[in-house]
């Protein structure tokens, strides 16, 4: 009987021991990260698809399952997902991925925001009391948060920690090594006007001018008054106006006409099963535009 | 006028975006690239600012905090009792007059709610939200919920909404009419089932979504729980005496009713969802209860006393589907719910009558069997950005077993009502809806009442967005 149960407990410590860590990331972009940071140790699940605005989501059952069996949540944090994702997690019934425990991930809180400390008033729109939480748009901040994911990956499975973080090193490396090549691209463009202060994270690291954002307020549909405003504004200026994927590109083509600038709408995430050359594709399908504008 | 100030926020905030571009455009250049430096990596992250701050997201110590007011103004063509069958012991409620969350003709101020949410500690969170209307305060909601259970499972404790069906646990705000069907309303009680307790939860670790739930709950919803418990009944009567003055008599007797204590209530539920990709959603639930005590009285100014006591089953079907269109603002979203249930009323019944000042003697009783239904239909499209309309269908009593009298059993008939809303969001924190709503409500004997009613709802909600619960 004793030898059963020493056979049962190696065996159950063997198998734990080389267990995959799961994660389930919020966004697209953030799985594409577990997988650079996690590698062959990680089993990713996405939790949204890459078209949709991650402030609307639903808590759906099928985010809950994913939810369930995670050892880790990677997400973007900094409220991105408070519509739906405190929802799922109090649904989820895993104590792992509670916020304050190490399965609870959240990027922002690695890097500094875009906007951090501005007045948290909703007469200026749906703002974000701790900034603007879209960080995948800026690469760098992307690498630094891959440093941290790695420490927190270590902390659940300590004998790869090593592994970890020379992944997030390689991610940073091949993120360094781009980030030349697109400032080099750039540095002559007269820069952008983004739909939501979102993607503007890409101009602010790239060091392109950002003249403005269709919305009058963060989550404020575009309004004739304030694109009439933009026109007089910009006319005359150079740039390019752009729209993410799920965001409505009509007002962008108003802009375009009257401005007679290039008005382009892209995807803002990687496809869901993404990786890192996925993202840099996605990146470089933006930084395009700003060199063709030239 | 508020729209005025709101343009006058957007332009200026739009110049000061417009600074803010510029200037961190220029601030922003990235650090200068070095071909010869091979791991500046670390450094550059440090640079842009790298760190670990704590990741519970920040209300630092204080609970967050929402406010809710609704607003309504309506005009109701015929204001109707209850249905046959749902009137038991002559507790007619013209919808809303008690404390509930009925629409009223003309201006109403229905709610102002205040909700705390926040994290006790590492084992717990915690809720509470509180009502405030022209009937006073009443804590609507008041738990906690465990954060560290082992094996999936989960405990909430307080007071709550039970989790059976799909729409009991919503609260007004949530719902996507101005009002809750009737099914809820009736067949539950004016607040749904919102009752003390606990709620143990288990989520199987599986691929699919199974939710399997247990409650036990003292008992107090009108609709299936009620509860009086043994106590005196009571009249005065005024007699002229022997020289023609009023002169005060007052017969007093025990109503007969027998004593239970608390836990009463107890109910279950599994809710499936399969995973139809990452667009749609799709739930299913079952779920039944059990109360071990439903008493109900009449009282007349004969100084007859009628009363019901026995129990309660429970049980219903419940399905929703949605659609996420993809659109801007809830552009293309579609939503589908549906619910049934039936309750059965297993009950004592008797009829008394004073024998003298303080004794009754029973001068009817028998055995009841109730059996009352309901069901809706709803569904919600949002036909522009920030824009959507919904149709509404609600039948009430489509099995309607009860008895007339002194214990005549009778099928009193079906009530239905059909409604439709068209709501516009300029932003997820305020909306404005108008609704109409048809009503064909069965009367005694086997009469209809119809009644129209249109109303204007407004409703905001001020600081934390609370993430929403599927």
């Amino acid at each position: 009987m004793k030898k059963i149960l020493m056979i049962i407990t190696v065996v159950f410590l063997a198998v734990t021991a080389h267990a995959r860590l799961r994660v389930a990331a919020t966004l697209p972009n953030m799985g594409m990260l577990a997988r650079e940071i996690g590698g062959d140790a990680v089993t990713v699940r996405v939790m949204s698809p890459p078209d949709r605005d991650a402030h609307y989501l639903d808590a759906r059952p099928s985010v809950m399952v994913a939810l369930r069996r995670a050892d880790i949540v990677v997400s973007v944090g900094a409220e991105l997902e408070i519509g739906w994702l405190p929802a799922a997690i109090q649904g989820a019934n895993n104590r792992r991925v509670q916020p304050g425990r190490p399965g609870y991930f959240e990027a922002a809180r690695k890097v500094e925001l875009i906007g951090e400390g501005k007045p948290a008033d909703r007469a200026l729109g749906d703002v974000h009391p701790h900034g603007n939480p879209h960080i995948y748009m800026d690469p760098e901040r992307m690498a630094a948060a891959g440093y941290a994911l790695a420490e927190r990956f270590g902390m659940l499975d300590r004998e790869r920690a090593d592994q970890f973080r020379a992944n997030a090193a390689r991610f940073a490396q091949q993120v360094a090594g781009r980030m030349d090549v697109w400032r080099e691209q750039v540095k002559d463009s007269p820069g952008v006007v983004t739909f939501h202060e979102d993607i503007d994270y890409l101009p602010f690291a790239l060091g392109v001018p950002v003249h403005g954002y269709i919305e009058p307020l963060p989550g404020i549909p575009p309004t004739a008054r304030h694109l009439r405003d933009l026109v007089s504004d910009l006319s005359g200026r150079q740039g390019v106006i752009w729209t993410v994927d799920f965001q409505d590109g009509a007002a962008g083509e108003y802009l375009s006409r009257h401005l007679d600038w290039p008005a382009v709408q892209l995807p803002s995430q990687v496809p869901i099963d993404g990786v890192a050359e996925a993202y840099f594709a996605m990146i470089d399908a933006w930084v395009k535009t700003l060199v063709a504008a030239e | 006028m508020f729209m005025n100030g709101k343009y006058l926020g957007s332009a200026v905030l739009a110049a000061i975006v417009l600074l803010q571009g510029t200037v961190k455009g220029s601030e922003r250049d990235g650090p200068a690239s070095d071909p010869l430096d091979p791991t500046p990596y670390r450094l550059r992250s440090a640079q842009i600012g790298q760190r670990d701050l704590p990741t519970a997201t920040g209300t630092e110590f204080n609970p967050a905090i929402s406010v809710i007011v609704d607003f309504t103004y309506a005009h109701i063509t015929e204001e109707l009792d209850d249905p046959p069958g749902f009137d038991l012991g002559g507790h007619s409620h013209s919808h809303g007059h008690e404390h509930g969350h009925g629409i009223e003709e003309g201006f109403q101020l229905r709610e102002v709610e205040l909700t705390f949410t926040g994290t006790v500690d590492p084992y717990f969170d915690a809720m509470a939200m509180l009502g405030f209307s022209d009937h006073g305060v009443e804590i609507e909601e008041a738990f906690i919920t465990t954060r560290m259970l082992p094996w999936g499972l989960q405990l909430k404790a307080g007071k709550f909404l039970s989790d059976v069906g799909y729409i009991n646990k919503q609260h007004m705000h949530d719902w996507l009419f101005a009002d809750a069907p009737w099914m809820r309303e009736h067949l539950f009680g004016e607040e749904g089932l919102n009752e003390i307790g606990v709620q143990l939860s288990w989520l199987p670790p599986l691929d699919t979504y199974l939710r399997l739930g247990a409650e036990v709950l003292q008992g107090e919803s009108e609709g299936v729980a009620n509860y009086i418990g043994p106590g005196r009944h009571e009249i005065v009567t005024l007699l002229p005496d022997t020289a023609g003055a009023p002169e005060r008599n007052r017969w007093r007797a025990d109503n007969g009713l027998s004593e239970k204590e608390g836990p009463r209530l107890f109910t279950g539920f599994a809710k499936m969802a399969p995973d139809i990709g990452m667009s749609h959603a799709l739930q299913f639930g079952v779920f039944g209860g059990y109360s071990r005590a439903f008493q109900q009285e009449e009282t007349h100014s004969s100084g007859r006393l009628e009363t019901w006591d026995g129990d309660t089953w429970f049980g219903g079907v419940d399905a929703v589907y949605k659609y996420d269109g993809q659109g801007a603002m809830g552009h293309r979203n579609f939503v589908l719910q549906a619910e049934y249930m039936q309750r059965r009323l297993s009950l004592d019944y008797r009829s008394q009558q004073f024998a003298d000042a303080s004794n009754f003697v029973t001068t009817d009783a028998n055995k009841q069997t109730w059996t009352q239904d309901g069901l809706y239909v709803q569904g919600v499209y949002g036909f522009a950005p920030r824009w959507n309309a919904g149709l509404r269908f609600d039948a009430l009593g489509l099995t309607n077993d009860g008895y007339e009298g002194r214990g005549t059993p009778e099928s009193f008939d079906a009530s239905y009502r059909y409604t439709g809303q068209v709501s516009y969001a300029p932003t997820e924190f305020s909306r404005l809806r108008l609704q109409t709503s048809y009503t064909n409500m069965a009367s005694d004997g086997h009469d209809h009442s119809d009644s129209w009613m249109i109303a204007l709802q407004y409703n905001i909600s001020l600081g934390v967005h609370g993430a929403h619960a599927f």
